[in-house]
């Protein structure tokens, strides 16, 4: 086995297990899925969508981290972050068929799993199994959606990067300042003191 | 038409099902009934059913504060639930409340699994409708973002007319998130004009 094929083979395996997580299915199905998945390799701050682009694939990060905005007068709204694991896509473009307006740009170098609307509608065809597993893997993301959404409709601005810093830790070290601010809908300034704030402290953040 | 026959129409858009496969969804549906303004489910609670409007209409709502946010207003021939608390079978964020007499078509979330189990075009289905959730939210929040008050109210009464006669002013006003005022003002000026708001 070469050294990439080497590489390939334990990106898979990797894979395999964050689906496990949505719904067990066995080697042999994962087997049959191999040959519809495209692996494309990112430097950090590439956009791999663009505006205006309609989106081919739908994402998973195999390794480093994503994130998706909105260019909106002048200024750029972040609606999701994905870290290992995690879908992210241009999901309005990808299943509708239509210019994208959003972004998805990569933060860290990055590696994703990818499958092209085509080869996505061809494995459901071929493989009834693999429609749990979209269901659920659909369904977490709205999940998800749901309450980024209702939070910023909700929460206070400090019971929302509590609450993320609690739930995130691994990415506060990991996302750019701005990026995180953006996302949770909170002045750059307002995040840097609510930041200093968790500092020697033992971060007091179980409120 | 029957209520069967709505429902299925309503299915037909996502995906052709069998008369069979229909069947062992029919099976599971219960009619429940209820007066106008009455709560469906409370925050707190965890959503019991997904449920299709044959008849009426129904809002879900939290509270900022004591202003009542709308998020979501369904008329006939579509579906209502606290729908991230029906999914992840956790305490729900927001209420639903009947605005007029409402009939719906109901599913719970067992008899949901079940047919599941039963019948993969019916999974299918609930992969498609959930993405349906998933795009929907995304179209809503990015026209939040993109659009002006304006344009986000003509967008609206350009694809719900009737709704402007049923929902109680103060609701849309909400659910645009708009002052009721600027509502107001608006929607007078398209009485005026009743073309200005065609694209």
């Amino acid at each position: 086995m070469s050294h990439n094929a080497a590489i390939y083979q334990a990106a898979l395996e990797k894979l395999h297990q964050y689906l496990q997580v949505y719904a067990p299915f066995t080697k042999n199905d994962f087997r049959q899925m191999e040959p519809f998945l495209e692996i494309r390799e990112f430097d950090k701050k590439v956009k791999v969508i663009h505006e205006g682009e309609v989106e081919r694939y739908l994402n998973v990060v195999g390794l480093g981290l994503a994130r998706k905005y909105l260019p909106v007068r002048n200024k750029e709204i972040t609606i999701q972050l994905a870290s290992e694991g995690h879908m992210i896509h241009s999901e309005l473009s990808f299943h509708y068929r239509v210019p994208s307006r959003a972004v998805v740009e990569t933060i860290e170098p990055t590696v994703f799993f990818s499958i092209s609307y085509d080869s996505l509608e061809q494995l459901y065809e071929q493989i009834p199994g693999i429609e749990r597993l979209g269901r659920l893997m659909i369904t977490d993301l709205f999940i998800k959606s749901d309450t980024r959404y209702f939070n910023q409709l909700r929460k206070s601005t400090r019971e929302r990067f509590l609450e993320y810093v609690r739930n995130h830790p691994d990415m506060v070290q990991r996302v750019p300042q701005k990026y995180l601010a953006s996302f949770l809908n909170i002045k750059p300034e307002t995040f840097s003191r609510l930041k200093h704030l968790t500092k020697g402290k033992g971060v007091n953040v179980k409120g | 038409m029957t209520m069967l026959e709505m429902l299925r129409q309503y299915i037909s858009g996502y995906v052709a099902l069998t008369g069979e496969d229909f069947a062992v969804l029919a099976d599971k549906l219960i009619v429940r009934e209820f007066e106008r303004r009455q709560l469906l489910v409370r925050v707190g609670e965890v959503e019991q059913y997904l449920s299709f409007v044959v008849k009426g209409l129904a809002r879900m709502y939290f509270y900022k504060g004591k202003t009542e946010m709308i998020t979501n207003i369904a008329k006939e021939g579509e579906l209502i639930a606290a729908s991230a608390s029906f999914l992840s079978g956790k305490p729900s964020y927001y209420y639903v409340e009947t605005l007029e007499p409402c009939t719906l078509l109901s599913i719970s979330r067992a008899n949901l699994e079940q047919a599941y189990e039963e019948s993969p075009r019916i999974e299918k289905l609930g992969r498609l409708v959930t993405t349906y959730f998933v795009l929907q939210k995304e179209e809503w929040e990015l026209e939040c973002m993109r659009l002006d008050t304006r344009e986000r109210f003509l967008r609206f009464i350009g694809n719900n007319p009737e709704l402007l006669t049923r929902v109680p002013q103060k609701y849309l006003a909400s659910y645009l998130n708009m002052k009721p005022e600027t509502f107001s003002r608006l929607k007078n000026h398209i009485k005026k004009r009743p073309f200005a708001g065609r694209p």
